[in-house]
């Protein structure tokens, strides 16, 4: 199963992240803002615990990888492996590794709820996220 | 909808915003609560989040809502224009010695920190006085707050209400470009169509002028996330049914509008102060590589404006004046001859709309006009808007071939990111003369300056 595939949209970028499961589905979410980033090469340095909150299941994706950008931005580091710990529709952990390396080929500053669906497919789930660039 | 839709276009410009979701959004943000007369897309619509880029609405203060997807993550981003003394021919043989001074003084780019030292509270009176604070730092003249809307400070701004994690994103942004389309140019005046709007603003024909559009950066960015993640909640509670989860709103008058609205306002004033940094940098790049080889290297503000912001304002509703909240997102204030917030040399003429175009090609400058007090709650349009994807740009087009053409035509380039460089080109966008055209035409906005790129600097 692909983790992600790009699609179009007219001002910044979008993207469709799939998952046999909840947990795979947010982490290859995460996986693809970093490696639409040009960021997932780097040799990992760097471990960080995640938590966010949400009011669903939506929101709570818009929070993670918004999450994750923040951490970009503030501490100046990429991420490419992701693993949740523990997933509700309002709460979620991670463990995260990534590098102090900077995007190559964009760099994403948020994540919008523009389009924003999560939805089961016959193989498990995806969601599609718009981006802002 | 609670109030009809209007849209100002040519056949062109309405079949480009027929292609993606803007008549969509436009219509979602009609069904706002407390939406006065209509809402309103300029002839630049596209696809936003959301609300479309280029649209405009007002909302009653009383009943009304404030919605931060309908102001835009980049709050307060805008244009700032500048110009010189002196024309085209003098500066052109020094343009790319001057174009590597800019790139080098005025930070752009991914991950690339301010040079503003900030310590203790410097970040909180930045939220919260703006340009002001600028001002007494040695950054401004007088008259650059003169001619800046809203003089460069937001009245409303409260840093209280701006997150740790916002300002975290801000402390190390101050006087920095960014990336994506945001940009510096060295332009000239190429034509002058209202020749005594231009004289009040000190413009000739081939003056040598520069533009700043740039924004809040990553602390604008996380208020936008911060209330659009809050007002989740936060519109169950008050029974708002929303088209699209992005148009998220809150009463104007209720504890949670007015702290969106107060840091909206800081996140604006960071915009005042960033643009007002960049413009010091601007003028000491002029003075670094002209002084002593063209007659006059100074620099004065002609205006600067906001084009991502919502302004308590007084308009017209069915005969009476009505105190109301007008959202603009890709649009721009517009107020005509003899409005009171002008400053006392621009009261004749209107307020200057300044019009970045697309890349490489053309700019304008617009004065506002009673027409655009009557018609769009003293708006205009904002630049050339989209119509391709970045993802169809990039395929499209390859950075170097189109940083050589701009250069074949005498534009000296200097860029961060070549990739960004061809999302950015010419043709993922509309043809912003016909957006101006289309603007003068209705009466929305008054052609006063074209100008031409002679240098372009991107992160």
């Amino acid at each position: 199963m692909k983790r992600y595939e790009e699609i179009d949209h007219t001002a910044d970028w979008a993207f469709r992240a799939f998952g046999r499961n909840l947990k795979d589905l947010y982490e290859n979410a995460a996986y693809a803002i970093f490696e639409l980033e040009g960021a997932t090469d780097a040799p990992i340095t760097v471990t960080r615990q995640v938590r966010v909150q949400g009011i669903d299941y939506e929101g709570l994706l818009v929070n993670w990888l918004n999450e994750l950008l923040f951490l970009q931005e503030t501490k100046n580091e990429t991420y490419q492996q992701f693993k949740i710990t523990n997933l509700t529709d309002t709460e979620l952990e991670a463990t995260i590794q990534g590098a102090a390396a900077l995007p190559t080929k964009k760099f994403i500053k948020a994540v919008t709820y523009h389009d924003l669906k999560i939805e089961r497919t016959p193989r498990g789930w995806q969601a599609t996220v718009v981006v802002d660039v | 909808m609670r109030a009809p839709a209007r849209l100002y276009a040519d056949e062109e410009l309405l079949d480009d915003a027929l292609q993606d979701k803007s008549v969509e959004q436009l219509v979602n943000t009609a069904t706002l609560p407390g939406i006065v007369k209509y809402a309103i897309a300029m002839p630049d619509i596209h696809q936003g989040y959301g609300a479309p880029v280029g649209g405009v609405f007002a909302t009653a203060v009383k009943d009304g809502v404030i919605s931060p997807g309908a102001v835009g993550y980049d709050i307060n981003c805008g244009v700032r224009v500048l110009a010189s003394h002196i024309s085209a021919d003098e500066v052109r043989p020094h343009l790319n010695e001057l174009a590597s001074a800019l790139y080098r003084n005025c930070p752009s780019g991914v991950g690339v920190s301010g040079s503003v030292d900030l310590r203790g509270d410097d970040l909180d009176d930045i939220l919260n006085r703006g340009a002001q604070w600028a001002l007494e730092r040695g950054y401004a003249r007088a008259e650059d707050l003169q001619h800046t809307e809203e003089f460069g400070q937001l009245a409303t701004a409260d840093s209280k209400t701006v997150s740790p994690k916002a300002k975290e994103r801000g402390r190390d942004q101050l006087g920095t470009l960014g990336a994506g389309n945001h940009f510096i140019e060295v332009d000239r005046i190429a034509a002058i169509y209202d020749a005594a709007s231009a004289k009040v603003l000190g413009l000739f024909e081939n003056q040598v002028v520069t533009q700043i559009h740039c924004g809040s950066r990553g602390l604008g960015h996380q208020v936008c996330q911060d209330y659009v993640d809050r007002f989740q909640r936060v519109v169950k509670e008050y029974n708002i049914i929303l088209p699209d989860r992005e148009l998220v709103a809150a009463p104007y008058d209720s504890g949670e509008g007015r702290e969106y609205a107060a840091a909206m306002g800081a996140a604006a004033n960071f915009a005042f102060a960033n643009r007002q940094v960049l413009a010091f940098h601007i003028r000491r790049s002029f003075a670094e590589v002209l002084k002593g080889k063209v007659s006059d290297f100074d620099l004065h503000q002609v205006y600067d404006i906001a084009h991502n912001m919502a302004k308590l304002e007084e308009h017209e509703v069915e005969g009476a004046m009505m105190r109301v909240l007008v959202h603009r997102k890709g649009a721009t204030r517009a107020f005509g001859p003899n409005s009171p917030v002008l400053p006392d040399d621009l009261k004749p003429i209107g307020q200057p709309v300044l019009i970045p175009g697309s890349m490489g090609t053309m700019s304008f400058i617009l004065c506002g006009t009673e027409g655009s007090m009557t018609q769009t709650f003293g708006s205009s349009c904002h630049g050339a808007g989209r119509v391709w994807s970045r993802h169809k740009a990039k395929k499209e087009v390859r950075g170097e071939k189109l940083r050589a053409e701009m250069q074949e035509r005498g534009i000296a380039v200097r860029a961060g990111s070549l990739s960004g460089l061809a999302e950015e080109a010419p043709q993922a966008y509309k043809d912003v003369s016909r957006v101006v055209e289309v603007v003068d035409h209705a009466g929305i906005g008054r052609k006063v300056a074209r100008l031409e790129p002679l240098a372009v600097i991107k992160g």
